[in-house]
Parts: C-alpha cells; structure tokens; sequence
C-alpha cells in the first residue's frame, strides 16, 4: 500500500491548502523529514516533509487547491507495483464529497443549533464550489438578474443574504450607467515624441518614464542636472507619442530602440523609471557602447510580482475619483497626491483612445498581474556603471527585485518612499543621478 | 366595545371548568370522566365543584386504569353522548393509547363512516412543577402523528374555553394539551358560549424581521422574548399555533414570506417534535424562497425531564434561548 501524502492543517481558520511547488520530481525517492513541497494558505506559505520513506508518484499539480486531511500523493515502496492514482484529488471538483459525508446530525444538541448548522456546512461547504447563498437571495437576485457569484456575502462563512442582493441592487440603480463599452483601440503610426531641454553641455541624458506616466514626470529630477542635455522619450500610447500597436515587450524594445537609434548620439546617460527601467535594460544589453551609465528607478522585469489591480484600475479609471486611489498606491505618503493633482492626471488621461492603448498595452506586459518579461539575464549582463533606486514602501514593484542586481551595481533603497523616487524625494534621487553625470 | 378595565380576567383552570359549565348547563349528553375529578374537584382543580351542580351521574369518577376509562368514554361517544375524559397527568396517557390510537382514531373510518367518536380527552401535561421524569411530559406530538385524532394546545384562557367549547362540537376525536403551569395563568375570556377555531393558528405579535412559532407555554415565553427584542431594534412576530393537527399552514407560511427568519420554539424534545413538522413544512413550500438564514428549532433537551428544580429548567427552552437564537437570526450571525 502506498503511503498517502496528505495535505496538512497548518493554521486554526484553513480549510484548504495550495500546492505552490514540489521539490521532489514524480518517480524521484525521498527519505522521510525531506522537504516535499511548498503550500500557501490564506495566511502563510510553508514547507511540508515527506511523512514517509518512498517513490513520490501521481503529485497534485502545482496551483491546485487541496482540502485539509486529503491526498495530495502518493509515497510508494522500492518494487510497489504503481498502477493508476489511489483516488482522485478532492480539490478536483464538486462531486467529491460524498453524501453521507455531508449527513452529519446532532440530535441531541439543543443549545446551539449553531453548532449543528457550522458542522454540516464545514463539510459541505469544503469541497463544492457552489455559492453559497440563502433561498431569499436567490430569488431576489434571479429576479433582479444579477449573478450570485459576483456579490460579496457578509453572511456566515460568505454567505450571500437578502440584504447583500438588495445593497447591490440599491447600489445599480444609483450607480451612473456604465460607460459604453469600452472604446475600442485605433492604431497610431508615426515616431516616438522626443523633446529636449534648452542648455547644457556634455553627455546627454535620456529619460525614460514608466507605464501610464509621461516625460513631464521628470521635471523635478531635471533640475538637479540642468547642466547636461535632457532628452525625454514618450512610451509608445503615452504623452505625445503615437499610439503604436505593441503586442509585446519584444515590441515595445524595438519601437524604443528605434528612437534611441534616431537620436543619434555619441554617448548617452540613461535614466529609466518602472517599465522605462526595464526598457533602458532592454537598451543597456544591446546599446552598451553607446551609453556611459544606467540609472533605474524602481525597474520592472526583475521578477514576477506586479500590483495587477493597480495597473488596471489607473487604465481603467475615467474620472478623479476612481484615479485618486490608485494614483495613493503609486506613493508612500497619500498626501502627495492632491485632489488637484489627481485631476491634473485624470486631465492627461482623457483621450479615450490613449487609456486604450495603455489598457491593451497593459494586457500584452502583464496579463492577470504578472510581469510577462523577465530582464534578469540581462541584467547579469550589463558592464556598465549602473545605480539601482527604490523605495522600500513600494506597493506596486517589491523593491526585494533590486537584490537581484549583480554586485557590482549600486543600489539606494529609500524608507517611507513608494513607487515614484523621483517624485516623493526629488532631492536625493537628483543629487544621486548628478553624481553620476 | 369594551375598555381594557372591563375584561373579565379567568384564570386558564377556570376558564377550561367555565367552558364545561357552558356545555353541560346546555347539552345533557356532555359529561366527564377522569380519575379524582368528582369529589376531590381534579388533581388540579380543573373540575372544581362541577359534581355538586351535575351530579355524580354526569361527573364521573374512574378507576385506576387509564386503558379502561378511556374505553368506556370511546364507547360513550360512539352511542351518542359527548364525554370529556381527564388524563390526570398526560404521561399516564400511554396507558390509554390503544383506545386513543386504534379505536377513538379509526372507528369512524373502519366503518365506513356509520359512526363517529366526538369524545374530548384532556392532557395536563408540561415541566415546570417538579414532578419528575414520569409527570412532567410533552407528548402531543404522539397524538399528532395519528391521522383520525384532532390536537389542540390553548395558550391562553380565552382559548382553552373557545378550543374546548369547539372540540365538543367537533364530530370526531380532540385531544387537547393544556400546560399545567398555564392553569394559574390569569388572562381576559369573554362571557358565554363561543369556540376558537380548531385548526387556526393566532398571531399574537406581529413583526418583520423573523419568525417566531411556539405552542403552550412557549408562546408566553417567545412573547416576553419579543418585547426584549423590540428594544434592541428586532421586530419579532409570535405565532401561536394553537393547534397542532390539523395545522394552519397558511398563517405560519405567510409570517415566513414576510420575515425570512423562522424559530420553532416548543417545550416537547426537540427531534421529532412540532418544530420539526413545522420547519418541514416550511421548506417544502414556496415560502422556502423566502428564507434567508437556516431555520432554527427550539426545543426539550434529549433526555427525561430532572427533579433537581434547576435541570428542569434548563433541559426546556427558556426567554434567553429564545433571544439568542432570534439574535442570530436577526443579525445574520448563522
């Protein structure tokens, strides 16, 4: 008999566990206390030992949801004839609890019918993907025509009542008509918008802003390092560029690359934010010997993690005040963003077809929150001096990225400062890039 | 009209003896039967001096075997007359049961409706007294399961005389239920003849925001919970059933149409009890749609009722049972 590998209760509140990842291959042999695989609960990440010598075969695949107290593999002895899975996973759909399972009585239990009525929904309620939802609801929410699964249950357990069906046909019926469907992105052609500052001599500075930002966001930096030439490039579908159709970040290089290219320079210090970090990286690992020094600030492309509802909330919004919050997630100190300020970026926002493009932008580089493209490598690669800076408040990159920087790369990590460096302490990320330049 | 300060106020015991008075003073053919009913007036008074006006021939004392009373009134009704036979205690009933279940229930179906048997048997029944696990009971559900028989369990006075006055004119078989801490209970009863619906539930508080169904002393609890509940914002209605089979569907399905939230309040052990045919019924009909939270049912704890005075108060549903599960409820806590 095979050795079941059972999905441990490790928290009071955990119903189920996700496998994140197994450190055993299927077919592979482990010894008992070896790490086996990595769970994550609601509330933790851990790792769970091998409960047994054995063969680990037929693994749950790594993202499924696991019940507690069920199979998640099977441990097989050295020579165990291993035939098809034991059982199926209980994480696999809603017919895997069995009725009798979910009979439970509690005849004699006068005092809490509570209790009685938390038991059978635990089991119940483990294994079935079924919104839960009183006979009450139901019905007004047929009625109204509206989607069980969409309402947030305040009942017991998320249970959907009557008077979260009526707050959100409360809430529809004073909501403004939603916008028509969202306009549909119109193609631009055309090169990227380049403008320049007036003076300075010397190396060139190039800047690079991040997703659904602009050149004008550099202007505080630009201040400190009057003295060079700046040179500002808008993002493909940003400021005063066209809106190019990008479907990638392969893409969005090339059309980048291309302006590079056009500028024509000797040399060049160049300075990217976020996504423009990542494309000045991009730049780096091909542009080496046309550039004499990296500057990056709070770079994406190191790393998976992104704040995916923050992206599409600021593509998504068309008033200040559906702006407003997001805009608060970009900075450590909310005070920063001003209402005027927020209406200042929502003006910026109103060509339709510019939210487009970032929208459909947005979808080719993160789709469902995650950064598609991964600039490591590249990373590793460059020979150039480079500094990298952020905030240790970052709520929409995790500064942790920035330790993935070869050693030779500097790197200033800023407490109480958020996504945008250049904007919440202009001073000290001036003074950096003009001990640069 | 009457003012509130003209109600007459009967106590339950007397208005049930004033309820016999009536029939007997207006039908010859009613007369009583029961164990210590004649001269010693009731084990709780019930009949009173009714022998000194009726006589011994219409107020009968029975001997000592439950089985043999409840015989001779099944065959009393069946050759005309309208008997009321006592239970002493309602536990003793078992006793009877034969006479109760096979004959007084079928009779008039086994023979093709020739015959009917319009006997009244009363239970005194309920906890409360110290009595003990063997006098201390709640059966009316045993008798509610039989189809044939009739169950009624007044809450008030004014109801146990006007439930009473109507089983006698029932054709066939009415048991009634009367809780033996009620027969203290003072309440307003209207003056002469008039009978309370069988089959007919009564709201006695109406509200919107849940449910609250109970019989026998249950309703004064749930309605004394009720005013509790007012205070804290809840809006309790109490239904009190009344009578339990047949049972007034409509009025209970009605109330959970209006408030989605229903608790079964009854002193009787809780499985198998009237709080389960009534949630049944509940979730069997399109009232179901109206519910929003699980019904809660209210009841005897599983076990025989204690002497030791504070088990038996705790082995039955009490006004704080009452408020937490309506708080629950209410608040979409379950």
């Amino acid at each position: 008999m095979p050795t079941e590998v059972i999905m441990p209760k490790v928290d009071m509140d955990m119903a189920k566990g996700k496998i994140m990842s197994w450190h055993i291959a299927e077919g592979e042999r482990v010894s008992k206390g070896d790490p086996l695989f990595d769970i994550e609960t609601d509330k933790a990440a851990m790792e769970v030992e091998a409960p047994a010598d054995g063969i680990l075969y037929h693994t749950a695949p790594e993202g499924m949801e696991i019940p507690i107290g069920t199979p998640c593999a099977w441990l097989y002895a050295e020579g165990e004839d291993v035939g098809e899975q034991p059982a199926p996973f209980a994480g696999q759909g809603a017919h895997t609890v069995q009725p009798e399972q979910a009979a439970v009585t509690d005849e004699d239990d006068t005092t809490s019918p509570e209790h009685a009525l938390a038991s059978v929904d635990a089991v119940a309620g483990e294994a079935t993907d079924k919104v839960r939802a009183t006979p009450r609801a139901r019905s007004l929410a047929s009625g109204a025509g509206l989607n069980l699964a969409d309402l947030i249950g305040t009942g017991p357990r998320g249970r959907v009542q009557a008077q979260d069906v009526e707050n959100e046909i409360a809430l529809r019926d004073t909501r403004p008509a939603p916008p028509q469907t969202p306009v549909a992105f119109r193609a631009e052609t055309g090169a990227l918008a380049v403008t320049r500052s007036k003076g300075g001599t010397g190396t060139p500075i190039v800047m690079i802003h991040g997703f659904a930002s602009n050149a004008m966001s550099w202007g505080q930096i630009e201040a400190h390092v009057k003295h060079r030439p700046i040179i500002r490039i808008d993002l493909p579908g940003h400021g005063k560029s066209p809106k190019l159709r990008i479907d990638s970040f392969a893409d969005l290089v090339r059309e980048m690359r291309r302006a590079f290219d056009d500028l024509n320079l000797e040399t060049a210090h160049l300075v990217g934010h976020s996504l423009g970090g990542a494309i000045s990286i991009a730049l780096a690992d091909t542009r080496a010997k046309r550039l004499s020094s990296l500057t990056l600030l709070a770079p994406a492309g190191l790393g998976p993690d992104i704040n995916g509802n923050a992206v599409t909330g600021i593509c998504r919004a068309t008033r200040t005040e559906s702006l407003a919050p997001w805009l608060r997630a970009l900075v450590a100190n909310e005070d920063l963003v001003t209402d005027s300020y927020a209406r200042l970026a929502m003006e910026g926002r109103e060509d339709a077809n510019l939210r487009a493009a970032q929208t459909r932008l947005a979808d080719a580089l993160f789709p469902d929150g995650v950064q598609a493209f991964d600039l490591r490598a590249a990373l590793q690669r460059i020979d150039l001096p480079t500094r990298i800076l952020w905030g240790k408040q970052d709520a929409i990159i995790p500064w942790q990225h920035a330790l993935r920087a070869p050693g030779h790369m500097a790197l200033h990590l800023f407490d109480g400062i958020g996504h945008m460096a250049h904007i919440e302490c202009p001073d000290a990320v001036g003074k950096i890039i003009k001990s640069v330049v | 009209m009457h003012t509130k300060t003209d109600l007459r106020e009967l106590s339950y015991a007397e208005a049930i003896r004033e309820a016999m008075d009536i029939a007997m003073a207006q039908d010859e053919r009613v007369i009583l039967m029961g164990e210590d009913i004649g001269v010693y007036g009731g084990a709780f008074g019930v009949t009173g001096d009714l022998i000194e006006k009726y006589g011994m021939d219409r107020v009968m004392d029975t001997p000592i075997s439950e089985l043999g009373g409840a015989g001779v009134a099944v065959g009393a009704a069946m050759t005309g007359l309208r008997p009321i036979f006592e239970f002493q205690f309602s536990d003793f009933a078992t006793l009877g049961m034969e006479q109760i279940v096979n004959q007084a229930a079928k009779i008039r179906y086994m023979l093709g409706g020739a015959v009917s048997v319009p006997v009244v048997m009363r239970f005194p029944s309920g906890s409360g007294t110290g009595a003990a696990a063997q006098h201390s009971q709640s059966l009316e559900a045993w008798t509610a399961h039989v189809p044939g028989l009739k169950v009624v369990q007044p809450a008030t006075p004014a109801d146990a005389k006007g439930l009473l006055l109507a089983a006698l004119e029932d054709p066939d078989p009415v048991m009634i239920y009367e809780h033996k801490i009620l027969y203290k209970m003072k309440g307003h009863v209207p003056e002469g003849h008039y009978t309370t619906p069988i089959g007919k539930a009564a709201v006695m508080r109406e509200g919107k925001d849940l449910t609250i169904v109970a019989t026998a002393i249950m309703v004064h609890k749930a309605l004394d919970a009720a005013e509790t509940l007012a205070t804290e914002g809840i809006d309790a209605e109490v239904i009190d059933l009344r009578t339990i089979r047949p049972m007034d569907r409509d009025t209970v399905l009605a109330s959970v149409r209006k408030t989605g939230r229903l608790v079964c309040v009854y002193e009787a052990v809780k499985t198998l009890g009237v709080g389960a045919e009534v949630s049944a019924m509940v979730a069997e009909s399109d009232a179901f749609d109206y519910l929003d939270a699980p019904i809660i049912r209210l009841g005897g704890a599983e076990c025989p009722i204690p002497y030791n005075p504070e088990l038996e108060k705790a082995v039955v549903p009490q006004v704080p049972d009452i408020l937490e599960a309506a708080r629950n409820l209410a608040k979409g806590r379950i």
